[in-house]
């Protein structure tokens, strides 16, 4: 016996084009609402990843814009102020602290990039402690520098092919028209590090003329301890402003909710155009038989009988959609990172587009509710079809 | 639901098929540009660089799209060393601008990395339509002597040699064609980044002679 469902998916079958026109409204607008979704979890996570891989969970520069300077940061730029070294050294005998890590970023113009010239940025870093701050920093060729104070770089992954340096090749510091061996070559990480050139930290602070000074220093504190209290401690130090990582990614995510309120309501348009495709589609469907409902009605069919077909339909309709929606959104996650990427200000590195089992569900859940909702008038309207008045219909038709 | 609406439906698929392709193009694009050389500020360095163009195409081609191992091969033995590194290898993207004045084509700007002293250089050549270098730019070069080699008249020496010029250019001993034996090393000390300079400008111009001359 033919169940309802081969008779809906037969029905469907009838005006292929306009059933094919609305599939595609549905699967487009899955397609918005997985990628957004997928987008809303997937830069959380992968800004997460990028303040996680830093190693530590503050940052303490000199006065300034402590946002202004703590984005530079992840971008790689560099710092303008500068404190003392013995600073780190009061904050590190502090029993919250788990270890204080010294950085000196500096810059130089290097008038040879192009027609006008461009930056090139080094991080002095001491070998030992950073080390241990990114152990997950794997060496592709080489090791770390010899000493504190030789003329050794290591370089990111980025850097080092931008600048095709191999593991005992020279680079030279413009402006400044000082040498570095390269000693060490990183494995690409998805991070700032991967464009950054490693320089020790006593070595760049002489090029500098900077002894005993650093741009930032990194703190990493003790399992359990309060990150918000030590910060008010911190405070107190003159001069200085502390930079809660925390605190920047609040203000990133805040900056981009804006702009995810924004694409929600383009989505939320696309879902109510998908929305009315599907309810003019059948409520088409249903004008077309509304002779076929009144004969189904007189050989015994319940008004009950005729919304579960009708509303079926919808069901085919909105599955078939979600589902073809959901792959596109999973295929195209890449590209869409990739979009996404392009027109951001800043981004973090890594899947900026997370599309889960559970976001999957979720959405395709949503999809159906909608959709069947959509179904309702048009099954309601066909349920209600008086058998009399659809027959004697064909004289008018 | 009135005929309008339907088509105000319609319209809008097409529109959301039309952004779907445009996120696959521009990602495209995006992936590609990531490793190739290009002109830093196309528009402004064409406009320099070929005073008399009104505008200009860009073309992306690499090695493998337009022959694979076999043109790789050929390159390799035309040019007297092997490819290696990263910007060397089948896959690099080389992007070749066609240069236009009013609609008519005039000549092509082709850029490629090379290895150098202290970090990549990047040549780039300026060819008119039967392959003459017509002007040389080094958009990049990490040297204490990186200004005598990007001076306009170290890339004026440049000016009328052709891959013919270029072809018995030895690129490992340095021998030369008289016409490339006359081109003189403004700074003796930075002898690597010169020898440098002269095999990015050979394969440079065995890639253009590959990629278009040859085909056209």
């Amino acid at each position: 016996m033919i169940t309802k469902f081969q008779v809906a998916y037969k029905n469907l079958q009838r005006k292929r084009t306009r059933s094919l026109l609305t599939l595609v409204g549905i699967a487009l607008s899955a397609w918005v609402l997985v990628s957004l979704l997928g987008f809303n979890q997937g830069y959380e996570k992968a800004l997460n990843q990028d303040i996680d891989n830093m190693g530590f969970e503050l940052m303490i520069m000199a006065k300034g814009c402590p946002y202004e300077a703590a984005t530079l940061m992840l971008k790689g730029g560099t710092g303008l102020k500068y404190i003392g070294e013995s600073i780190m050294e009061d904050i590190a005998k502090e029993p919250e602290v788990d270890k204080a890590f010294p950085m000196l970023m500096s810059a130089v113009f290097d008038p040879n990039k192009g027609q006008s010239g461009g930056i090139a940025g080094y991080f002095g870093v001491d070998a030992k402690s950073f080390s241990e701050l990114k152990p997950s920093l794997k060496f592709r060729q080489g090791k770390w520098f010899t000493s504190t104070d030789t003329y050794e770089a290591v370089m990111g992954y980025e850097a080092a092919e931008l600048e095709q340096r191999e593991v005992g090749d020279m680079i030279l510091m413009p402006e400044k028209n000082v040498e570095f061996k390269v000693v060490g070559i990183l494995e690409r990480t998805g991070t700032q590090d991967d464009g950054t050139i490693f320089v020790p930290l006593k070595t760049l602070q002489k090029i500098f003329n900077r002894p005993n000074e650093l741009t930032t220093i990194g703190i990493k504190l003790k399992k359990g301890v309060d990150s918000a209290r030590f910060e008010e401690k911190l405070y107190k130090l003159p001069d200085v402003q502390v930079v809660s990582l925390a605190q920047v990614k609040d203000t990133i995510m805040k900056l981009i909710s804006t702009a995810k309120v924004m694409v929600l309501s383009i989505a939320s348009i696309a879902i109510l155009i998908a929305m009315v495709g599907v309810i003019n589609t059948i409520l088409m469907s249903v004008h077309e038989r509304f002779q076929e409902i009144g004969i189904l009605k007189t050989i015994g069919a319940m008004p009950w009988d005729i919304f579960k077909l009708i509303w079926i339909e919808t069901l085919i309709l909105c599955a078939i959609g979600g589902i073809l929606g959901i792959g596109l959104a999973l295929i195209l996650s890449k590209v869409t990172g990739i979009l996404i990427r392009y027109v951001m200000p800043y981004a973090p590195s890594g899947g900026l587009v997370l599309i889960d089992l559970r976001l999957v569900l979720v959405t395709m859940a949503a999809i159906l509710c909608i959709g069947l909702l959509s179904g309702l008038y048009p099954a309601w309207k066909a349920g209600r079809i008086r058998p009399l008045e659809a027959i004697r219909s064909e004289v008018a038709r | 639901m009135p005929i309008s609406t339907k088509k105000w439906i319609r319209s809008a698929i097409c529109t959301e098929i039309f952004l779907m392709l445009l996120f696959v193009l521009i990602g495209h694009r995006g992936a590609w540009g990531a490793v190739g050389c290009d002109l830093n500020d196309p528009d402004r360095d064409v406009a320099r660089l070929f005073p008399e163009s009104t505008g200009y195409k860009t073309h992306y081609v690499s090695v493998d799209r337009k022959g694979g191992q076999p043109l790789l091969t050929k390159i390799e033995t035309r040019l007297g060393d092997k490819f290696h590194g990263i910007y060397e290898t089948i896959d690099v993207p080389y992007t070749i601008y066609e240069i236009f004045a009013n609609k008519k084509g005039i000549g092509y700007i082709h850029g490629v990395n090379q290895k150098g002293q202290f970090g990549g250089i990047q040549v780039f050549v300026v060819l008119d339509l039967e392959g003459r270098i017509r002007g040389f730019y080094i958009q990049k070069m990490t040297s204490r002597y990186a200004g005598k080699l990007r001076d306009a008249n170290f890339g004026k020496q440049f000016i009328g040699l052709t891959i013919k010029d270029f072809d018995l250019y030895d690129v490992i001993s340095g021998k030369a064609s008289a016409k490339v034996e006359a081109i003189k090393n403004p700074v003796p000390e930075a002898e690597t980044d010169f020898r440098a300079a002269l095999r990015a400008t050979k394969k440079n111009l065995i890639l253009m002679d590959e990629f278009v001359y040859s085909a056209q």
